[in-house]
Parts: C-alpha cells; structure tokens; sequence
C-alpha cells in the first residue's frame, strides 16, 4: 500500500521569535517492510541552515536554524511511503519462549541480539519497576512463547487502561498512568514498554501514523489524522515486532513507522531551541494519511 | 652527614606514620630517600620560623592572585585555595616510568573514545558488557560518528594515582570530561618558585610550560577553518567550583573566557557576541559538561549551552576539546575491564596498573561486592555531587545494608575498588611535618602523534592520615609536584615561546571582550561609585549628628532623608515616622550593613563583587588584591558595627572609602585604554553624575533659613569633599550660588556635574559605531542635550527663588532634566552594546502523540 503523509506543525508566538534552533524526527525510515519513496520537509520563514542526516537510531533527522524574526512558525513534512502487507491476522502462537528469551539474551552473542540489550535498560521517560513486573508477570509463563505473551499483555492494556486526551500531557510519567489507568497512544507504548523491559525483555518506541478511514459513505475530513506511537518487542529468534495497545492489534499495513528509539525522548517529532518568542505560545498540528491507490476518492486540494 | 642522626637531630622534620603504608620520604629504617635528602636539608637549614614565614607569604600570593576554589555546599563558599608549602617529589627515572604508562592509558582511552561513538567494536566483540555503554548517562547518542580533525578524538586526559604499599603507582581514577586542576597546578608553581626561588632553582624540577604549550598548539590545530584560529574557554561561570582556573588559563593561553550566553550561533558557525558585532569563534576548550552544551539536541533545560552548537561541529565548524561525548570514559567500570580491552586494541594488558575495580553490573563481581563491601570503595559509575564514593571502611553495619539494597535495585550504577592505603607524605602543620595520605592527578595532552605528560600535576593530601578521603571539596590541601630532572632544564616559557610559530592563535583586543564582560565592567564602574557616595553621605551625617555644635532642627531630617534619597533604600527616613528622627541608629546602621536589602552599603558592594567575579580575567593582579581587600573590610565592618554604631562610626567607614578610592585610582592608573576601560569609567561618570545630582536636590532645592542653608551646603560640600576648596576660593562664605558653580558648573573640580558630562562625552566617542549610524548615537545627544542644559544654566538664576517658594524651581527643574537624559544615555548604551537575548527557552513542547 502507498500512503502520502503530510504532517503540518505550526507554532503561534505572542512576541517575535529572534531566532529557533530545531531538531525533528518528521520523515519516515525506511524499514523490513517500509519504503520511504520521497520524502521533504518545508519550513517558513525560510531557515537559514538546514541539514538531513541519519541519527543514532537510523532515523532521518532534519536540523534546521531560522533567524529571521517570526511570530509563526510552519513546518510541512511530506512523504510517500510504500508500506507491505504484514498479515496482521497471523497467530502468534510460535517462537521461543519467555524463558528461552532471556537466556538467549544474556548468552547470545550475536549482533542483533546484544545491540538490542541497549532496550532493556533504563531510559529517560520509561523506567523498571516491580508494580510494571508485577502486572504484567501473569502474560509471561516461562514456557509460552514471548510474542504470544506480548499479544496478551496488549490486548490486557487495552482492557484495562482508557482511552483519554485529557488525562495527559507529554510529561506525564507511566507511573502516573499506570496508577490512573488512563491515557494516549505514547503513553500505552510507554506503559508496555515498560512492562517488558521490566521483565527482562527488550522494547523499543515506534512513532508514526496511523491511518483512519472515514465511516462508510463520509469522506475524510482534512487534517483530522495524527500522529501515532506504539512499541516493538525483541526475541532473539523471530527479530523486532511491532504491537499497537492503543488499538488492540499489530502495528501492520496501516502504520507507517517515522523513527524509533529507546522511548519518545529519542524520536521527538520536533524539538528545539528559541530566543524571544514571550511566554504563551500556541501550537496547531495537522496530520493528512491518505491511500494514493485511491487518490480518486480522497483527493486532498 | 649520617641522615637518620640528622633526622633525629631535626625532630620536627620527623614524623612516625600510623599506617602500614608507603611513605614518600622515609625509608622503613627511617632514612631520607636519596631524592627528598637536598629538600629536607635545605628546609631543616631554614628551620620552623622561617618556614611558617614562607607559608605565610605562598598564602597572601595565593589571596592576591585571587586562588580560590569554590564549594557551595560550604557556608563561605569561596575558599581561597590551600596549598603546602612542601612539594611532593618524583625522581627522574621514577617518572620516566609513570610516565610511559600514562602515554599508553591516554592512547588507551583515545582508542576507547574512538570506538564508542563510532563502530563499538568493544561491545560487538563482547570486549565489554554493552550495559556499560548503554546504561551510562555519559553516553551521548547524538554524538555518533563526530570527530575531531587529526589522530586524536581526547585531547585532556588526567588520571588520579596513588602509591600502593609496594611502591608502585595505581590509577583509581580516569578524568576525560574536561579535566580540572592544571590551572592550580601552574598556580601552585608559581607561587613556588617565588616563595622559595633558591631551592627551587637548585631542584632542578622539570617544567609545567611544555604542556601548556602543547595544548595551545593542539588546539590551534583543530581549528577547521582558514585563518588564524579563535579561540576561547567556556566556563560555566564565576559560580563553578574551578571558576578561578578558568580565569587564569584563559590569561595564561591568550584566549577568550566565555559563557554559553555570549556565544551564539548563526550562520552554520559559532560567534562571540564582542562589543563591535559577532566574532567567529573557531575552537571552544570547554569546562561545561557535554550533557549541558547544547538544549536543542542535549540537555534541554541547560542554561550553560550555546543552542545548535552539536550540529555545528557536526558539520565541521568549531572544534570543541575534549570532544562531547568523552565524560563516558570517567565509568569506573572501564578500569574493570581495561585489560582485556588493551589486550584487544594494543595486543598487551597496560603498564601503568589500576587499582582492582569491580562492577556489579556483573554477577561474580556483585556476588563479591555484596560480600566485602566493608573492604571496598563504592563509586557509582556517575559522577555527581550527590554520586560521592563510598568507603566501606567508615560504614555501620545497617549502612552497609542500605548499601547493598542501593546495589541490589541498581547494580549497574555501581562499581567498587579494592581501598588501598595511599602513601603517606608529610604536610606542614603547627610547627611540624605531619604524616598525610597523598593523591597525584596527572594530565596529559594530545600532541603530534602521541601525548605529552604534564611533569608531576596537582598533588593533594587528605585532611588527616586517618580518613581515607581526598578531594578538593572534602578540606585537602594541594601542594606542587617536583618531578626533579638530574640537570637543568632550558627554560621555555610561553610567554617567549620557540613554538608561537605553529600555534597562531588570534590575539586578544578589547574590542573582542564579550558583551558580558563590558556590562559587568560598566556595572563595576557604577557600583563601586554608589558605594562611595553612599559611605561618603553617611560619614558626614555621622559627623554633624555626633558634632560639638547641636544641628539646627530643621536640618536634621533632612541628612536623614538625604540618605535614604541617596541610597533609594526607601521608605527609610523618608516615611517621616518621629520613631525613626528620635533613634535613627538603627536605620543607619541597616543602610550600612543589611545586605539583603537593595541599596544598602553592603548590598551595593556585594554586587559589585559578583560583577567583578564575572570579569577576573581582565582585571589587573593589583585590582583583584583591592577586590579582595574590599571583601574582607565588608566583612570586617559587619563585625565592627555589630553591637550598634562605634563611638566614631564614621572611622569604622574610613578603611572602605579609602578601599574604593585605591580602586578608582588603579583604573586611571594602571588599566589599558581599552574598552573595558571606558565601560568602566562610563558607568562611574554616570553614577557620580546621578549621585550628585540626588544630593543637591536633596539638601540644596529646598529652600530653608539662612543659617539651616549654611549647614546644608557645608554638609554637601564635605561629603564631595569640596569643603577646603571651597573656603579657599571663596573665603569662607557661604553662599548657595557660590557652592551651585564649585558643585555642577566647575570644569576643573572632578567632582563636579560638569566634569562627569564632559568626561561622558569624550568617552563615548570612542565606542565602535554601529553600521549604518546617522548622526551622534543615542547615549551621546543625552548626554549632550544634558551637558547644554547645564552650560546654558547660572549658578545665580538657580539659587534664585521666589520669597515664599518652598524650593528652587529652576534648580530642581533643571536638574531633573539631566538627571532623566542620564537616565536614557544609561539606557541607550545598554540597548546599544550590551546582550538582550536573554536566556534560551525550549521550543514549544507538542502535546505529544495521540
């Protein structure tokens, strides 16, 4: 499937911005199962300094200056990506076990399995702990393959814990979450992150989109899809999968992956540095998925 | 002569050591080591006087210099720095070896540094656990794949040793984030050699200058772009604890001392915000942690950065030594594994051994940390102020339970070493050598293809033999290194260095001094001028309330409300409350010494003190011995006014105004006609000018008896100390006209209105222009707007008053008038040349992802 993402972020300012220092991760990576096809990034005023490059992570990070003064700021990321189909039906009862996981883990020496130990670890927004361990310990009996204990842990999240907006912000820690049973999309892929990491597995932190159809016979509104985040879990056999609490399934043909990395804190969309600008700033997202093999139909002006 | 008779002969340069250790000057037998024999000789000749004399002077060089180390968890956080007059010796052919082994462990580290921000074979060949790397908060990802031009990636390297009982030499400790203390240790030298300049002479101790050299070449090198290179130092600020050592090398080396917020960045590069516009900086020898040099893509609430510097380093703009990214080599766990990583890199284990090292992150060492922590060093694998080592020794049994929970819930954290006694090595105290135990940091620096050791380093001796504990917060005290070379060495100096020719570095001007700089020296200016106004006020109000005569009543509250005028110590006697008229002691004494309140003597002083912290680096030796002089009287006036005013308060101000005037005197007298210099005398023109305005307004506008107006006008003239030239022009008759044209019209009195206009005047017409100026710049039409006002005015029109005014409305108005255009060159000097940035603030947060 080929999507067209385009992903607007506009900054408002009370006082003139003298000059902004940006980092994004806006613009997909390509992946196993993901071709990012085209991909450019627009941003007003015009910077004065921008560079594309591949960070630590291999996701595509673009750094941009702008100095000339503004009390908005725009910035358009644009991409085509091609996106396989994942069989997101599969069963998943296969593959070796929690148990056999976390000896391969210490023992296995190759490249893939010891780069992913950096996944179990602390990071900055997600952290072990004994109350992760022990709600999710249940899902994950010795003998039962791990993915098939992740499936599990997902679709208990996503019974357990509420969808809500409101409830928090970016800062919000997952213990906060965990204790209100309540969040968004970045904070379940925190919370399972957490959850395996404290159980000895290793998980990492996916952003991108999701895309959203419209009811049948509506057509889709403009601007109204958003970014989204989910996690990836590691077994030393079967290699990275990608699961999606928020929506209960696996992140498969509809997600297309911008960045990952150890948690939100390593793939922020867009964060920087401004001089001036006064104290209460204002931001807009836009965010258009839209299918290009049925441009026909959601032909976006 | 038969040493241990000698010795014993000498008892005081004898000390027994209550530890089995090694001692650096006495044999087991007690016999001198062959190369402290000529040292202690030489000290046992010059006997207990004459070497606390010798101290006593290395002490008052150290406090003049301005040698201070800072601890802000002290109650006086500033602490002048301490060091033992007795040097720690290395022969030759010992040092040799340590040296060796200090080339091999930086060229170790080097290689480390190279490989963990690039391919990480360490952790793909299983070399080391990659939890080391991963879990250590110096691990900066965004730093993956930056190198610095030329074989080297860590420029500083220092390394803290310790003699074992054996006499060997072990490292328990690597420095690679920006190594600290080559900047005490060049102190400590100096003040050495002037302290004791024929022994020291006659050592033939191997000198400091090379490295420095070296690291001003090495870092002339790394300039990426054409031309002479740029460089400066960036400091955290006067508040850091080496702060004194920032300032001192940035003289020493010729560059510029910096802080994040007078760097910026646009363009791709790096500039200064100097005086006359934006300078490229071209390399950046840092003192700020990596995690805080840049929020955009590093520690995003750091103060201390410059915002997008890592991407232009990235690109290959600026330089910065050591590289972002290098503090992860200060892992203890590293020393754990460093033999096999030798092994791996130079095919040999090292040299130069460590102390044994363990990390719990492992599950045999955890298992024997766990079991002999009471044995054992603990150091968490970060450093921090709240990350000190831990020594088993020193702990209770519950302590050490607590501890090994902390292991438990984090055992990647935590790293232990075997405790070695260090050597001992005697310290002069109460008449004696006394036996203390003694740490070694030495440095090295990259350097052609290899590095060069610095001879000695900054050695350190813990507070007494019995704790185990030495570090610079903890009360040691340092002393100089003699690495003692068996001939005299050529003196190379940097000052008339043979190697200026490979290290071209841009030469210092005033004109390149960061807006700080000349913002803090205005501020300097205008401070220590408030100040003496202030103490000269209160001096004279002092002396007419305690005079033989009785003031006239009406003119008593007026000095009074003078002073609160003067000091804007508001509301003060200006409520008018009668408590206050009948015992104004208190109120005056507050004035004087309450330094938390704004105007205050001490308040102003003390402000002045943090503005002239900001700028030690281009302050003279003699200016910064006055600065501390004016500290300690600050100090000492608190004292002396404590128990109420002195029966002649008025003495007890004497020591500061003279203080203040010494320091006016050395600005016009020995300070560069530089920028500095004209900000600082801007800033004290207009203050004087502001100040004596406020006092004539005071005491002068309003109209009073004839007989209060003589009291009046003789207080304002004492207190400008214009008194005596006064009488003598006018013999001795009061009259208000006559004290308005010795007061603001006289151009020869240097304390006159129009004096301090004129002085303005010429003064700003030596700043830099701005590009595109039409006309005279804004600060300098107030100024001459005012200075016309003035000139315009007669002093016989402005005694004038109408026969039942209450004030001289021509006096007032005119006045006003200038003391407004004073206030608007002020600001328009600031708009032009100082930094309005402000701090950076993180880009708007996204609410996050749904």
């Amino acid at each position: 499937m080929r999507y067209r993402v385009r992903h607007t972020t506009r900054y408002h300012y009370p006082q003139d911005v003298i000059q902004c220092h940006s980092l994004t991760h806006l613009l997909p990576r390509s992946t196993h199962h993901q071709r990012c096809l085209d991909a450019i990034i627009d941003v007003q005023p015009q910077p004065a300094q921008g560079n594309h490059r591949t960070d630590y992570f291999g996701n595509h990070s673009f750094h941009f200056t702008v100095q000339h003064p503004h009390q908005v700021l725009e910035v358009t990321a644009l991409s085509t990506v091609e996106v396989e189909d994942l069989r997101p039906s599969m069963s998943l009862d296969f593959g070796i076990t929690c148990a056999q996981v976390r000896n391969a883990m210490i023992s296995n020496r190759d490249l893939p399995t010891i780069e992913a130990r950096e996944y179990m670890l602390n990071s900055p927004l997600v952290g072990l702990s004994s109350e992760l361990a022990d709600y999710a310990g249940p899902s994950f009996d010795d003998n039962r393959p791990l993915l098939s204990a992740v499936r599990e842990l997902v679709d208990r999240i996503y019974q357990d814990f509420t969808y809500d907006p409101k409830f928090s912000s970016v800062s919000t820690p997952v213990s906060e979450v965990f204790a209100h049973r309540r969040g968004v999309c970045q904070d379940f892929a925190h919370l399972s992150i957490g959850c395996l990491r404290s159980l000895g597995f290793p998980a990492r932190y996916v952003s991108g989109y999701l895309e959203t159809l419209p009811p049948p016979g509506a057509s889709k509104l403009v601007g109204a899809d958003a970014s989204h985040a989910w996690f990836a879990v590691y077994s030393p056999e079967e290699g990275w999968y990608d699961f999606d609490p928020t929506n209960n399934k696996l992140a498969a043909e509809q997600h297309i992956t911008t960045a990952w990395g150890r948690d939100y804190a390593d793939v922020t969309p867009m964060k920087g540095t401004v001089f001036g600008g006064g104290k209460h700033h204002r931001v807009e997202v836009e965010v258009d998925v839209e299918r290009l093999d049925t441009q026909a139909q959601f032909q976006i002006g | 002569m038969e040493v241990p008779e000698f010795a014993n002969s000498q008892s005081w340069i004898a000390y027994q050591d209550s530890q089995p250790a090694h001692d650096e000057v006495y044999l087991a037998d007690g016999q001198i080591r062959e190369h402290w024999k000529y040292l202690l000789e030489s000290l046992a000749f010059l006997g207990p006087e004459a070497l606390n004399e010798r101290e006593r002077k290395a002490r008052r060089i150290l406090r003049d210099d301005g040698a201070t180390y800072n601890d802000y968890r002290q109650e006086q956080p500033t602490r002048s720095w301490q060091m033992d007059p007795i040097p720690l010796l290395i022969d030759s052919e010992e040092w040799a070896e340590i040296e060796s082994g200090l080339l091999e462990r930086a060229e170790l580290f080097n290689l480390i540094l190279k490989d963990i921000y690039n391919e990480r074979q360490l952790v793909r060949h299983g070399i080391i656990p990659p939890e080391l790397l991963f879990s250590h908060s110096g691990f900066l990802r965004p730093c993956q794949g930056i190198t610095l031009p030329g074989e080297h990636q860590l420029i500083q390297y220092a390394a803290d040793m310790i003699r074992a009982a054996d006499g060997s030499m072990r490292v328990v400790a690597d420095r690679s984030q920006s190594p600290s203390g080559t900047g005490y240790a060049l102190e400590n030298r100096t003040v050495m050699s002037r302290v004791f300049p024929s022994l020291f002479r006659d050592s033939h101790v191997h000198r400091l200058s090379l490295y420095f050299q070296r690291l001003r070449a090495k870092l002339s090198q790394l300039c990426p772009n054409s031309d002479i290179p740029r460089i400066v130092i960036l400091t955290p600020g006067s508040y850091n604890e080496t702060y004194f050592e920032h300032a001192y090398l940035a003289n020493y080396l010729g560059f510029s001392l910096v802080q994040g917020n007078d760097l910026t960045v646009r363009d791709g590069y790096v500039w200064m915000k100097a005086l006359d516009g934006l300078r490229r900086v071209d390399v950046i020898l840092r003192r700020v942690d990596g995690n805080y040099c840049d929020p955009v893509e590093l520690k995003g609430d750091s103060q201390l950065g410059i915002p997008g510097l890592l991407e232009v380093i990235r690109c290959g703009r600026v330089a910065i030594a050591n590289p972002l990214g290098s503090g992860i080599l200060e892992n203890p766990a590293l020393i754990r594994y460093l033999p096999e990583i030798a092994r791996f890199f130079l095919g040999r284990e090292p040299r130069l051994a460590s102390v044994p090292t363990y990390w719990c992150g492992d599950s045999a060492d955890r298992d024997f940390v766990l079991a002999n922590l009471h044995n054992l060093v603990l150091k968490p694998t970060t450093r921090g102020s709240l990350n000190q080592s831990v020594y088993g020794l020193e702990l209770s049994p519950t302590e050490l339970d607590d501890w090994r929970q902390k292991i438990l819930r984090n055992p990647l954290r935590f790293a232990a070493q075997e405790f070695i006694y260090p050597s001992s090595l005697p310290v002069w105290e109460n008449n004696r050598f006394q036996p203390r135990s003694a740490i070694l940091r030495s440095y090295a620096v990259a350097s052609g293809s290899s590095y060069t050791i610095m001879p000695g380093g900054l050695t350190r001796a813990g507070k007494s033999r019995s704790t185990a504990l030495i570090s610079n917060q903890l009360g040691s005290i340092s002393k100089d290194t003699w690495v003692l070379a068996s001939e005299p060495e050529k003196q190379v100096s940097l000052l008339h260095g043979e190697q200026e020719t490979t290290a071209r570095v841009q030469p210092w001007d005033s004109l390149g001094l960061p807006s700080r700089v000349v913002e803090n020296l205005f501020w300097v200016g205008r401070y220590a001028e408030r100040a003496e106004s202030a103490l000269r006020l209160l001096r004279t109000v002092f002396v007419e309330l305690n005079g033989i005569e009785p003031l006239p009543p009406a003119t008593y509250p007026m000095l009074l409300r003078a002073v609160t005028h003067l000091t804007t110590t508001y509301p003060g006697f200006v409520r008018g409350d009668d408590g206050l008229f009948s015992n104004p002691e208190p109120e005056l004494l507050a004035v004087v010494t309450d330094q938390m309140r704004p105007g205050s003597v001490a308040y102003t002083l003390n402000a002045m003190l943090t503005a002239a912290d900001e700028v030690t680096e281009v302050l003279s030796a003699d200016t910064q011995r006055i600065i501390n002089d004016l500290r300690d009287e600050l100090e000492t006036l608190k004292n002396n006014l404590q128990t109420g005013l002195a029966s002649a308060p008025e003495e007890a101000l004497d020591p500061l105004v003279t203080t203040l005037l010494a320091l006016s005197g050395l600005t016009q007298e020995s300070m560069m006609r530089g920028f500095g210099w004209h900000f600082m005398e801007m800033g004290r023109r207009l203050e004087r000018a502001w100040q004596t305005i406020s006092l004539v307004r005071s005491l002068l506008v309003p109209v009073v008896s004839d007989r209060d107006e003589e009291v009046l006008l003789e207080s304002v003239l004492l207190s400008v100390e214009a008194l005596i030239s006064y009488r003598r022009r006018y013999n001795g008759q009061m009259d208000i006209a006559n004290g308005l044209e010795l007061l603001l019209h006289e151009p020869v009195n240097p304390r006159s209105l129009y004096y301090q206009l004129d002085r303005l005047a010429a003064h700003m017409n030596q700043m830099p222009s701005a590009s595109g100026q039409r006309g005279l710049p804004a600060y300098s039409r107030f100024i001459l707007e005012a200075s016309t006002s003035l000139k315009l005015s007669n002093p016989l029109e402005l005694a004038r008053h109408d026969a039942d005014a209450h004030l001289r409305k021509n006096l007032d108005q005119m006045l006003s008038r200038v003391q407004h255009l004073l206030g608007d060159s002020a600001s328009a000097i600031a708009d032009r040349f100082f930094d309005h940035t402000g701090g950076p603030q993180p880009l708007a947060l996204l609410s996050g992802e749904l």
